[in-house]
């Protein structure tokens, strides 16, 4: 205090506050008071990272391989070199394009959060050269005196020297809900939990301080949790890691075989520079080109679903994440609650009566008919200082903006709800005289006339901390009629009050007093001060207790967490009995759970001697967060499957989070406040508030709820994992046109026929017919109720399996192989060539100066009728795909349930899939048959049936393995055979 | 109708037992791989090569490569079976493929509307057929005379004795198998039609001379008939008219394909079947100069100018004759 002194001058009441000149010096020093905003990347950066993620990669390897193998044919003097050129350009492009897609996809989602984030200037009122100025927050430095009043956000750390009823809302920083009183007093070591300091972004709710600037900017406590979360690095997505998994065995299949068959090239006599390009001829064969943009498209289009049940996705791959999230940290005010008080229960006439809390209200239903209750609604009425802002008559009650505390809100609005025209009621019964609340009598009492004209009395109300309010009473009324207050009546009293306390909710007490006429005439001059009317023997008419309460869709959408095998556990900043009431009412702790405390106060032991297993539940205080070893953490994480952390600081939760992440579990953390906001970084998906959260919050976060609602999470979860799902069936449709797009380059190696298929009739395949098929299926519908099943584990069940891969590769795409096959062999054979001829065809075939080989019948063929020839078969191969790529698109709509039990017509897009892919096939090979660059021929009718058989045995070997699947769960058939 | 011979059943069996192989190594690399890709965890070395040792052989549970032998066993079996059922599957179909097809003529013949033409000697160089040679030179004119004997080879009389000598001017159709072992006539192409260019008389070709004889051929297309009833005959022009005019001298007479060797009806009727050839003997090549000739067979469906085709209907080489 001395060294402040000098800037008060001669009074304490009048501090001068700094000149000027002193102010612009600190400003110069210490820069504005604002908060560093989190290092942007740059757009450039951004747009870099979508072309190098796992798949991405894979391409450009591709193509690199591609350009090789050009370099190594156009020194050879190759004519066809130029095809490898254009499929390593075709590969880049396809990683540019796709590029730009998800950075489009996720600039639009930026966009939409920088909606959000239109910050009024803020301005404070600051003590400078000893006048009064409105000055911008920015410009506070320290040292500053600044004013405040109730209503304004605190500009920046404030030490209190002068406060009156001062009361701040700290849950943006603390999560704590309840508001606090600020006084000058200095009450505890900690900065935090001392009375005097008030933080910087969080609001004065009413009252005036008067204090002077200790910290701004960064140096703020809001500033350094802030600067927290900047330090927490970002964990790689779980569909991020899968992809990589993918790529993985992708290319060391690729590379296998290409070595594989490298060797068989080299010992079947090849030259070594061609067993190269056959090398990287077999690595690029294996390269899905269109899956990467397939993932894509599923990814954004699941967000854009998303998007529509008001989870805004930031980041595409974090759509998956949720689906995987085996815990959920949540916040719990403005998360799982309202974020506003609410009256939840009444007591009078000796009873209990819950209120609805729900968001809709619009009319009370507990018993109304008794006389205490027209008693006690006057008083709830009358001794009430908020009001409605006015013009608002058209907007619903629980919308409406008041001003003034939260419980005297939510005391209006439910007197507003029962009795209608609060504002009348006020203005027949008008008032006299009134005391506010203030901390040291801890009641509020108000004198009004009473709007029965005949009725000369006038009535004081008066409401406050129960126990303060029974000492004031006499009398209690019951059904109406005031009876003595007796013990047995107090006690009963006890009893309501401990167990509305102990339901989290802050209680009031309400009493009134009829003063007698005689006594108090119409114009008896009532004066607050020397309190001249009787404040004591008065009637005692109820309790109403207020909490915040929980959303009305949370309680469902945590017990469909739990279906699903998510933990929910609630981290607040609040206290432990109102979390834990919360909690037990939302169901995060279910209604038949105990804690260790519980199992210890009904078995009347002490707590220690309670078996910690008996306990599903815990609730666990930060102070005792604090002493905790990681694993003491770890164990109760275990061995508790309904936690509530009460009490904690912004780096508990991170603690919290990362004890979840040792468990294996991928972890969803919601959040509202900048104390949120490491966490929600640390967290593998963090989900922060559309409308209450704070900036700091949203661009820590993944995901943003736009309706702040809990149950909006539970639908994201659900597309989550129906994404997972359908992109394996998208990687499973994708990989098994590979093999035949692969067998014959291995055949055409080994036995030496004319080329199957050509490298651009492949790519027309791959990034042509197949795109909008395999993005027909994130449209598939789940096979079973999805949220009925555990979530996946991170590291045993895999977007592609050992499974998926065998089946997919070595199955089905076998038949497929074989079916195309004989479309090949058919037009060769039909055109003259028979297959026998066709072995070891393969030099002759492609000499250009062998110009009168003889086929089967005799017949001699120049070089471009064979050629010709060849793109025919290419055609027929490539329609053969394409033909039996329908039966996969079908077989590949479910994993385990029969195709007619999920239903042919249900997903429609797979539909425009199928006419897309006959309708192009049919483009390619009649409309653009004549374009010979493109090495397509019009082909004869019958050829496109020729794999048709083929492609129904796909369908009907697929059945069969389901129906097995389906028959025998566990056996070594569904062990092999489900992917 | 054993079109489809044991060679290429053999064929099928091989391919189907190395298909089996390949893919049996290919689903130990795939599960291979899916382990190793499970394994690239943040890991120290040590800790890998423990992992991936306890893959490959897991004391506990008995699994060699995250399988029990027993289980390895069935999933090779079961692969076994379908690949046999696969292979099965596909002979069966290109079995039934051979039975559709006519063993005399193929379905289609889109393909060949019109014949394409080659020459011999067929020399390729840079720029495709390049008859280029020194006449003083013995060595450099031997190749193509040896090539050309050698082509001949398959004219000379005992070669063709199993044909008739046909004298009609008219196409020879047979209807019925009048031939030995059930075939049709062939006719008699012998190399003394080629007169001068026979390499009866001159054994050299005319090369050293500078007046070198070429062969023109045209490619068998089944019941392909040339010509509308005319013989269709050769012609043979400089692309360019820098130099005097060409004094080429055909054999046969005429340049012409003599009509009774069309139509061909195939390999299986026609065993022995020769195509008829034209000789032509360039008489006054310009010395020490390329010369750009084209060939083209002239007559009624046999077209010469398809822009990606260079070699339908005609024939277009390079000659330079030095000293």
């Amino acid at each position: 205090m001395e060294s402040l002194s000098p800037m008060f001058g001669p009074d304490l009441n009048f501090p001068r506050g700094l000149t000027s000149a002193r102010a612009a010096e600190i400003l110069a020093r210490d820069g504005p008071n604002a908060l560093t905003p989190p290092k942007s990347t740059p757009e450039i950066i951004k747009f870099l990272k979508q072309m190098v993620g796992g798949f991405s990669i894979l391409l450009w390897v591709g193509a690199l391989l591609c350009w090789i193998a050009f370099g190594i044919q156009v020194a050879q003097g190759v004519a066809s070199a130029f095809d490898n050129l254009y499929l390593g350009v075709v590969l880049a492009l396809v990683v540019i394009l796709t590029g730009i897609f998800a950075y489009y996809q996720e600039a639009k989602s930026t966009n939409i959060m920088a909606s959000f984030s239109k910050m009024i200037p803020q301005q404070a009122l600051v003590i400078r050269d000893g006048e009064k100025r409105e000055v911008s927050a920015e410009q506070l430095v320290v040292g500053d005196m600044v004013e405040i009043k109730g209503g304004d956000r605190i500009p920046a750390d404030i030490r209190l020297i002068f406060a009156q009823g001062c009361k701040v809302d700290n849950s943006s920083l603390t999560g704590e809900s309840e508001p606090q009183s600020r006084s000058c007093d200095f009450t505890h070591e900690n900065p935090l939990e001392t009375k005097n300091i008030a933080f910087y972004s969080t609001t004065c709710l009413e009252g005036t301080a008067t204090g002077m600037v200790i910290n701004t900017g960064d140096q703020t406590i809001i500033g350094r949790i802030a600067s927290l979360a900047s330090g927490v690095g970002n964990e790689k997505t779980p569909i991020a890691i899968e992809i990589e998994h993918f790529v993985h065995i992708v290319a060391g299949v690729a590379v296998s075989i290409g070595v594989l068959f490298f060797i068989i090239a080299v010992s079947m006599k090849y030259k070594v520079l061609d067993s190269i390009i056959f090398l990287i001829g077999i690595i690029v064969a294996n390269v899905p080109e269109g899956l990467l943009a397939t993932v894509t498209v599923s990814l954004s289009l699941t967000a854009k679903r998303m998007a529509k049940k008001n989870c805004l996705v930031k980041n595409l791959e974090a759509v998956e994440t949720l689906g995987s999230t085996s815990i959920i940290c949540s916040d719990k005010t403005g998360t799982l609650t309202q974020n506003r008080m609410t009256v939840a229960h009444l007591w009078f006439d000796d009873q209990i009566y819950s209120a609805d809390t729900s968001e809709e209200q619009t009319t009370q239903s507990f018993d109304q008919s008794s006389q205490s209750w027209a008693a006690l609604s006057k008083v709830v009425t009358l001794c009430n200082r908020a009001e409605f802002k006015p013009g608002q008559e058209n907007v619903p009650i629980m919308k409406r903006v008041v001003v003034g505390d939260a419980s005297e809100t939510a005391l209006l609005k439910f007197a507003e709800v029962i009795l209608g025209d609060v504002m009348g009621i006020r203005k027949r019964n008008r008032k006299l005289a009134e005391i506010p609340f203030n901390s040291t009598n801890k009641f509020q009492l108000s004198i009004h006339e009473t709007e029965d004209p005949n009725d000369k009395r006038f009535l004081m109300v008066m409401k406050g901390a129960p126990e303060r309010i029974l000492e004031r009473c006499s009398t209690i009324m019951i059904n109406g009629e005031e009876q003595p207050l007796d013990r047995e009546r107090a006690e009963a009293f006890q009893t309501a009050y401990m167990e509305l306390g102990g339901l989290g909710e802050r209680v009031l007490g309400f009493c009134h007093l009829y003063l007698p006429e005689d006594e108090f005439p119409d114009t008896y001059p009532f004066d607050t001060d020397s309190m001249n009317f009787p404040t004591s023997n008065l009637c005692f008419v109820g309790l109403l207790s207020m909490i915040d309460p929980p959303r009305s869709t949370v309680p469902d959408a945590v017990s469909k967490c739990r279906s699903a095998g998510i933990k929910v556990i609630m981290v607040t900043g609040d206290h432990p009995i109102t979390a834990k009431a919360i909690a037990k009412s939302v169901g995060i702790i279910s209604a038949n759970s105990e804690t260790v405390e519980d199992i210890a106060k009904r078995l009347n032991v002490p707590v220690e001697q309670v078996n910690k297993e008996d306990a599903r539940a815990a609730v666990i205080n930060g102070m005792e967060l604090k002493d905790m070893t990681t694993e003491q953490l770890d164990e109760i994480l275990i061995n508790h499957s309904e936690i509530v952390f009460a009490r904690t600081s912004p780096q508990q939760k991170l603690i919290i989070v990362e004890g979840c992440q040792r468990q294996d579990a991928v972890v969803a953390v919601t959040g509202d406040g900048v104390n949120d906001s490491p966490a929600l970084k640390k967290a593998d998906i963090g989900i922060a508030m559309g409308i209450a959260g704070s900036d700091a919050a949203k661009n820590a976060a993944d995901m943003i709820l736009l309706d702040d609602n809990f149950a909006s999470i539970v639908t994201g979860v659900e597309e989550g994992r129906l994404i997972f799902d359908n992109l394996k069936k998208t990687i499973a449709y994708t990989l098994t046109k590979n093999i035949a797009e692969l067998c014959p380059f291995l055949i055409y190696i080994i036995a030496s026929v004319p080329l199957p298929i050509g490298t651009i009739t492949i790519l027309f395949i791959d990034l042509g017919t197949d795109i909008i098929p395999s993005v027909a299926l994130a449209y598939e519908k789940a096979e079973s109720d999805i949220m009925n099943r555990r979530p996946r584990h991170k590291k045993k069940d895999r977007l592609v399996n050992e499974q998926l891969a065998v089946y997919s590769y070595l199955q089905i795409g076998i038949i497929q192989s074989i079916g195309a096959f004989l479309a090949y062999f058919t037009v060769y054979a039909e055109q003259g060539w028979l297959p026998n001829t066709l072995l070891g065809l393969r030099v002759n075939w492609e000499d250009d100066y062998y110009n009168d080989i003889e086929d089967s019948y005799g017949q001699e063929w120049t070089r471009y009728q064979r050629t010709y020839l060849q793109w025919t078969g290419y055609t027929a191969f490539f329609v053969s795909i394409t033909i039996q790529q329908v039966a996969d698109l079908i077989i590949r709509k479910t994993r385990r349930n029969s195709i007619f039990q999920q239903g042919l017509l249900r997903n429609k897009v797979i539909w425009v899939g199928i006419v897309s892919q006959i309708a192009i096939a049919l483009i390619l090979s009649y409309g653009l048959g004549s374009v010979t660059a493109l090495n397509f021929t019009p082909l004869r009718v019958q050829y496109w049936f020729v794999a048709m058989p083929y492609a129904i045995l796909i369908w009907v070997y697929d059945e069969i393995r389901k129906l097995f699947i389906r028959q025998y769960p566990g056996s070594w058939w569904d062990k092999n055979m489900y992917y | 109708a054993v079109w489809a011979s044991v060679e290429f059943l053999g064929f099928l069996c091989s391919l189907g037992l190395g298909g089996l192989s390949v893919c049996l190594g290919c689903f130990v690399c795939l599960v291979f791989f899916e382990k190793m890709a499970a394994l690239n965890e943040k890991k120290t070395c040590s800790q890998r090569m423990e992992n991936f040792k306890r893959f490959v052989w897991n004391p506990d549970t008995g699994q060699l490569m995250g399988r029990t032998l027993i289980n390895w066993v069935w999933i090779s079996l079961y692969y076994v079976a379908f690949y046999i059922v696969m292979t099965g599957l596909f002979s069966l179909a290109i079995y039934s493929l051979m039975r559709t097809l006519n063993p005399y003529t193929p379905d289609y013949q889109d393909r060949l509307k019109s014949p394409g033409v080659t020459l011999r000697p067929d020399v390729y160089g840079e720029g495709g057929l390049e008859i280029y040679y020194n006449a003083s030179d013995k060595n450099s004119w031997e190749k193509y005379v040896t090539t050309l004997h050698k082509f001949l080879s398959a004219y000379n009389t005992t070669a063709q004795h199993a044909n008739i000598n046909c004298t009609s001017e008219k196409y020879f159709f047979q209807k019925s198998f009048l031939g030995p072992n059930k075939t049709k006539y062939s006719c008699k192409f012998t190399s003394d039609m080629l007169e001068n260019c026979s390499g009866l008389a001159n054994s050299t070709f005319g090369f050293p001379e500078g007046q070198p004889c070429l062969i023109i051929k045209m490619n068998r297309i089944i019941n392909f008939l040339p010509g509308n009833g005319t013989a269709p005959r050769v012609s043979c022009t400089a692309q360019h008219d820098d130099f005097s005019p060409l004094e080429l001298q055909y054999y046969p007479v005429n340049g012409t394909f003599n009509l009774h060797y069309f139509p061909y009806y195939g390999k299986k009727a026609q065993p022995t079947y020769s195509n008829p050839l034209v000789a032509v003997k360039f008489l006054n090549i310009t010395r020490n100069a390329e010369v750009t000739v084209v060939c083209r067979v002239i007559g009624t469906g046999i077209t010469s100018d398809n822009p990606h085709d260079p070699y339908e209907g005609k024939v277009e080489f390079k000659m330079r004759i030095q000293d």
